[in-house]
């Protein structure tokens, strides 16, 4: 069987996830291999986050804010801006593939930019392969 | 993780079938219910029905359920109306969560299987992280009566007289130096033919006079500080950029409604109609102008024999806008009355690509137009007509080519005068309005409803009201609908005297608190206060908004994202990944 990547996508609520919303009503199709889950804003995304997914199995994580300047907090977004790229640099000392990773800014307009960036994602994931992280930490993700 | 002790029940709606037709409901229901916190699993055609929600109610109060998964639409469509559920079975709103599995999930995979075991992990997620729910209490704060409304067109004016006539207090701002927005620079309207300056003047002469309503002209709003039933704005003079003779102006409201309205579509931006280079090239706007003048004329002082209407200049297309601009149709059959109510013997010819009649009295005014002798002529869609300079044996200014659609023919017809129906867009200072009140905007530069069907005036941020078309084009009698339906919004919160604020908010553990002061600078509301004394740093909840950047950033954990916590977190993660 083709290895078909779990995604985990963390959105804000403002922007970016009623931007994967409006993928769903305007009906634009993407993998889904991506499964989402919801903060208030990006800069709740606590980098430990990032590592329990990938730690429970993930084979990627996509994060998404509002655009610079548009955050519903005025400026969480920026924050993320500057951590995300913190913890990816930790993350490559580490071994960890860069784009296993990835910080995007979607608007709640940008349904069509969503599904774009999913489908890309996947498709570079899927070359990468299966993350050897939690089959090294022997951890079986699906034993918790 | 270990399993909570809990009796969480779980609902999987079909929604008719918009998600059943993807997505193996039942074997969800049949892989959920066999978590050992899951109590009950049902699934049924419409959750947020009334019978779906008596179903939650009625297995809450029978069954002794403590939580509540539904996994079906958009938390951000239905999350309010099942917590509303809970707290009428007696159980605290927030022991709730949802999955989204439709708009997430059916809407947009096509592969039944897939769609189903992503649909399993959506739902399982969200019964993980339910384990962990704790029961919140809503603060209750004043609301303060006065409300800000935003540009005097007529949908601010409607607002601002329908709130000062219930007694309560408004500022009415404005850009510019005169009341009336676009619709003062209208002459009469469609399809009654009233005058729009009629329409206005009333409005106008009761709002300078009532004693609700202070007017604030040439004023712009320079910063919206606090939140729902308490902000403070800043206002300030527009002519001024001086910081030091510009004295700003600070009011406290509880409520704002926005209705900044529209700008005209730039004619010049289509070059093939040769406007701005055609002297008898005009915009509905200069004919407008003209028409308020009382004389329908060429540049050259001529009576116009020829009059020819373009519709469609700037909407509907590919390159410029692709929606309908939805006033410019009646508007054009507007022009054909009036130009043959004031020159009998001019023919006028109307091309259009669809006519779109789609008001009350609409179709009515379509079939009087043809009766009184106009020459329609259909183009199509993506094409447009050709407008040249006729030569001197010609009897007309100018010669517009219409490949017309009904007829199959290429068409010339003669022309003094080409009106193009200019479409709405959004204003240049959309934007700007949009950060300063915190809404957002669509791909066209429009505001974002909260629900564009269901809660078309409000927004996503709690107490700000949009209205008119600064939402999207629309006439006047839709434009007149919003801007009262925001008022009523307001004016039955304002009766409740206090309102609701949000449960979630940052807390910080005092014993857990090293007073590093990190999270004192993050926090964008200030919200986060030190105590000196102590040496610990606490949030202040009221001020609080809940983004969480202080609860990621505290080195010790101290702080606690309530509903976003770090367990409740893991526990989603884990459960959409398994």
């Amino acid at each position: 069987m083709s290895f078909e990547p779990r995604i985990l996508g963390i959105l804000c609520n403002w922007c970016s996830y009623a931007g994967a919303d409006l993928a769903g009503t305007s009906r634009i199709h993407y993998p889904p291999n991506i499964r989402v889950i919801r903060v208030m804003c990006s800069a709740r995304v606590d980098p430990t986050f990032v590592v329990k997914a990938l730690v429970s199995g993930a084979d990627g994580v996509l994060i998404c804010g509002c655009h610079p300047g548009d955050c519903h907090y005025s400026e969480g977004n920026y924050k993320t801006m500057r951590r995300i790229p913190l913890l990816k640099k930790v993350l490559t000392d580490l071994g960890v593939e860069d784009d296993r990773v990835r910080l995007e800014w979607i608007s709640a307009s940008e349904g069509q930019r969503f599904a774009d960036i999913v489908k890309d994602m996947t498709e570079r994931i899927r070359a990468l392969g299966p993350s050897r992280i939690s089959a090294e930490l022997d951890v079986d993700p699906r034993e918790k | 993780m270990e399993s909570r002790e809990c009796k969480i029940g779980v609902y999987i709606c079909n929604c008719g079938t918009n998600i059943a037709k993807v997505v193996d409901c039942e074997a969800v229901r049949e892989y959920i219910s066999e978590l050992p916190q899951v109590a009950i699993a049902r699934t049924y055609k419409y959750m947020c029905s009334n019978p779906g929600q008596e179903l939650i109610i009625q297995d809450i109060k029978e069954q002794g359920l403590d939580r509540v998964v539904v996994a079906a639409c958009s938390p951000r469509m239905h999350e309010r109306t099942f917590r509303a559920a809970l707290q009428t079975a007696g159980l605290n709103p927030y022991m709730f969560e949802m999955a989204n599995i439709r708009e997430q999930c059916s809407w947009v995979h096509d592969d039944p299987q897939a769609a189903t075991e992503k649909a399993k992990a959506l739902t399982q997620a969200a019964v993980l992280r339910v384990a962990y729910h704790e029961a919140l209490e809503q603060m209750m704060v004043d609301m303060c009566p006065n409300t800000l409304v935003i540009g005097a067109g007529i949908a601010g004016l409607t607002a601002a007289l329908e709130l000062a006539d219930a007694g309560q207090k408004v500022y009415l701002l404005d850009k510019q130096d005169h009341l009336g927005g676009n619709l003062a620079r209208v002459d009469l309207t469609a399809p009654y033919l009233d005058s729009a300056r009629d329409l206005l003047t009333e409005r106008i002469t009761r709002v300078k006079t009532s004693d609700n309503i202070e007017l604030l002209l040439n004023s712009r709003l320079q910063e919206l500080k606090g939140y729902v039933g308490n902000f403070s704005a800043t206002l300030v003079s527009v002519d001024s950029d001086d910081p030091e003779e510009n004295k700003a102006q600070k009011i406290e409201v509880g409520n704002v409604i926005v209705c900044t309205g529209y700008k005209e579509f730039p004619a010049e931006r289509v070059t093939h109609f040769g406007y701005g280079k055609l002297p008898n090239v005009i915009t509905s706007f200069d004919f407008e102008k003209m028409l308020r003048a009382g004389r329908i004329e060429c540049k050259d002082g001529e009576i116009p024999n020829y009059v020819a209407i373009i519709h469609c200049v700037g909407s509907r297309s590919p390159e410029y806008h692709g929606y309908c601009s939805r006033v410019c149709c009646m508007t054009a059959l507007k022009y054909v009355h009036e130009i043959k109510s004031a020159i009998p013997s001019c023919y006028v010819s109307d091309l259009y690509i669809d006519m779109h009649a789609f008001g009350k009295g609409h179709e009515d005014f379509y079939r009087r137009t043809s009766e009184v002798k106009t020459m329609f002529l259909m183009f199509g869609k993506g094409d447009h007509p050709i407008i040249r300079s006729a030569g001197p044996k010609d009897d007309c200014q100018m010669l517009i080519e219409v490949n017309e659609q009904l007829s199959g023919e290429v068409i010339e017809i003669p022309a003094d005068l080409v009106i193009l129906m200019v479409g709405m867009e959004a204003r240049e200072d959309a934007t700007e309005t949009a950060r300063l009140v915190n809404i957002s905007q669509d791909k066209d530069g429009w505001f974002i409803e909260s629900h564009p069907k269901l809660d078309p005036v409000a927004t996503t941020t709690d107490g700000i009201y949009i209205a008119g078309t600064c939402v999207a084009p629309k006439d006047i009698p839709d434009t007149v609908a919003q801007a009262r339906a925001a008022a009523g919004r307001i004016l039955a919160k304002i009766a409740k005297g206090k309102i609701a604020v949000d449960a979630i908010y940052a807390e910080i553990n005092e014993d857990a608190c090293s007073g590093c002061r990190i999270c004192n600078e993050l926090c964008p509301y200030s919200a986060i206060e030190f105590d000196d004394e102590k040496k610990r740093s606490h949030v202040l909840s009221v001020m609080c908004k809940a983004c969480g950047a202080c609860v990621a950033a505290c080195p010790s954990g101290a702080i606690k994202g309530r509903h976003f916590t770090d367990q409740q977190m893991f526990a989603q993660i884990e459960g959409v990944l398994r």
